[in-house]
């Protein structure tokens, strides 16, 4: 299995969707120092003009919110197989071996039960946002289905990550680090 | 009935916890078991709209703007700046340089909102060169445990975002908060370092020749930058002029130009920086996702009022609540890190708290102070770890060195107790304006 086009494949689609998770990270940036350059420049302009403009980005704290769920929920799968989400290792490090490997499968399926209820439950969120036609409340109505979306495929490629990581453990492989040979 | 629901849902937290289940999913976990066992709510209604609405917050934008500052300023030369700018100015004091190790971590923490990388920043530098001029290690070890924690008290914080997003409360003000905090902290450190290196002169090297006012301002110039930094981001948002997550984003472009200008951002810092930001946001919402749903779920089986009303009925003072309190965060510190700690304590502790009457910011700031406490405890220690890299030494030794300043710290919790006002007065003259 090591080394064939799947493994290639789920490993391309977990460091991709980080990849798209700073993205979403480097527009809350964009967006928000965007705002505050033309909030400047408002009062720049308004001791010259005599009255503020007005300058502002519609929506903007709304856009920072949605891209940043779209940012965590991608991040999901990259940031677990890059073994930074936080656990307790107190115990588990010092198993013996076979007892290590059924600790580290139950995680796995624990993990990829609750993260696939959550993919079901997000995507049916995501459903009713979609039909009942729910926007956000400011200037721009932008349709929340869209960031949730995101959260919906996140939660979905971090139930693989959780599969494909436990499948891997029950074969004697490895989790991800957890920051223990740090 | 409450009470024993809640016993059932801490007994099985602890054992998802410690069978290694990550944190969030464990969060997640007890939750969905205890509305489905205890309240008979719909379980996945509830888990997509709390995940939904804890993570896609204006006010939590700041989180990942303030630790991709951090991981910008970390992978820049500021290290280097901060010792050959401080060493200078502190070679008067009694305990000389090892000041710089306090002096470094506060200024570090202003700009980052992470003990650790706090730690390791200051670390990187100081540790070689007080080793190489023959400083007591124990005390470079322990200086450098202790002040890293300064990161999560002086503003921008990590956890207190995590905690003001958790609770609803005005981030800005939280923030204001720990500055005064921050620097009795600081000032109880320094005094220590005095009173030790005053009682073994032995143990100090003998003083470095002076160097002459000139060439020490000369030398604080390598300052400048972050000192406007810390200003520009502490400043706009005491003044109100910015919001935090306004004040985050300026600070990411701030740290930008200047790791640009001392030649340190290329392409491979920018992003390992960008993407290391990434992982340990989407770690802590996670773990804020996790919690909000912990939080409606706990809502729900009505084990917080429960609590709440059976502390209440005991009447304990707020004195004897805070004591206990202290000892119950410090044993679980042990094992969980701080975002846990936090997270956990206001699904289920802060009706109780506040029913005793304890403010929501002071009990914030009491909060992080004693989350910093575990961070320098075994066997569970961020800082400890940091410190077990750069120096090679086994953690217990560490621990050692840190634990003087762990009893400063209580001090420092004792302090904050008596004197309310510490964390209380400065949000209350921002209210003012």
């Amino acid at each position: 299995m090591t080394g064939g086009w799947a493994r290639r494949t789920l490993d391309r689609l977990y460091a991709g969707s980080g990849v798209v998770a700073a993205a979403f990270l480097v527009a809350i940036f964009a967006v928000v120092l965007a705002q505050v350059v033309l909030n400047t420049l408002d009062a720049a302009l308004s001791v010259v003009t005599g009255a503020p403009l007005g300058l502002l980005l519609p929506s903007y704290a709304e856009f920072a919110g949605y891209f940043l769920a779209a940012s965590t929920f991608f991040a999901l799968a990259y940031t677990f197989r890059s073994g930074s989400h936080i656990r307790v290792t107190l115990l588990v490090r010092n198993l013996p071996p076979g007892a290590r490997r059924v600790a580290e499968v139950w995680c796995c399926a624990a993990g990829a039960v609750l993260a696939g209820i959550a993919t079901l439950t997000a995507g049916r969120l995501t459903w009713e946002s979609w039909s009942y036609g729910d926007v956000s409340y400011g200037l721009v109505p932008i349709p929340i289905f869209l960031p949730q979306i995101a959260m919906t495929v996140g939660l979905g490629l971090l139930t693989i990550a959780f599969v494909d990581s436990g499948l891997a453990a029950a074969r004697g492989g490895t989790l991800p680090s957890d920051g223990e040979d740090d | 009935m409450e009470l024993l629901a809640a016993v059932v849902l801490v007994v099985v937290l602890l054992g998802l916890l410690a069978s290694g289940l990550w944190v969030a999913v464990s969060l997640i976990g007890v939750a969905a078991i205890g509305v489905a066992a205890f309240a008979g709510a719909p379980v996945g209604r509830v888990l997509a709209s709390s995940l939904w609405s804890a993570s896609s917050q204006w006010a939590l934008a700041a989180l990942p703007m303030f630790i991709w500052m951090g991981e910008i300023l970390f992978r820049s030369r500021l290290s280097d700046d901060l010792f050959e700018g401080l060493a200078p100015w502190m070679a008067r004091l009694p305990g000389r340089l090892v000041h710089v190790n306090i002096v470094g971590c506060g200024l570090f923490a202003a700009v980052s909102g992470s003990s650790a990388a706090t730690c390791a920043t200051v670390g990187k530098m100081a540790l070689p060169e007080l080793a190489r001029r023959g400083y007591d290690e124990r005390l470079t070890i322990g200086t450098l445990a202790g002040s890293g924690t300064l990161g999560l008290l002086i503003p921008p914080s990590i956890i207190l975002i995590v905690y003001g997003v958790a609770i609803e409360e005005s981030i800005a003000r939280l923030f204001v908060a720990g500055v005064i905090p921050g620097i009795v902290l600081m000032a109880l450190f320094m005094g220590y370092v005095a009173a030790w290196s005053w009682l073994h002169p032995d143990r100090v090297p003998p003083p470095e020749p002076p160097v002459p006012l000139i060439r020490r301002l000369i030398g604080a110039r390598r300052l400048i930058p972050v000192m406007a930094l810390i200003i520009g981001v502490i400043g706009s948002i005491y003044t109100g002029l910015a919001s935090p997550t306004d004040a985050a984003a300026v600070g990411v472009a701030l740290a930008l130009v200047i790791s640009w200008a001392s030649g340190s951002l290329t392409w491979a810092t920018f992003r390992d920086s960008l993407m290391g930001a990434t992982r340990t946001s989407c770690m802590i919402a996670f773990i804020l996702g996790g919690a909000a749903f912990l939080t409606t779920a706990m809502g729900f089986t009505g084990i917080p009022r429960a609590l709440a009303e059976w502390i209440g009925a005991m009447g304990l003072s707020p004195g004897l609540l805070l004591a206990v309190l202290t000892v119950f965060f410090i044993a679980l510190g042990c094992f969980l890190d701080g975002i846990s700690v936090v997270v956990l304590t206001t699904a289920v502790i802060l009706p109780m708290v506040e029913a005793a009457g304890i403010d929501r910011i002071w009990f914030g700031i009491y909060l992080v102070l004693v989350v910093e406490m575990s961070q320098i405890t075994p066997p569970v220690g961020f800082n400890l770890f940091v410190l077990q890299g750069l120096t090679g030494k086994n953690i217990l030794t560490i621990a050692k060195a840190a634990l003087p300043f762990f009893c400063l710290m209580i001090v420092a919790v004792v302090l904050l107790v008596a004197f309310p006002g510490l964390a209380t007065w400065l949000p209350q003259q921002m209210a003012a304006r």
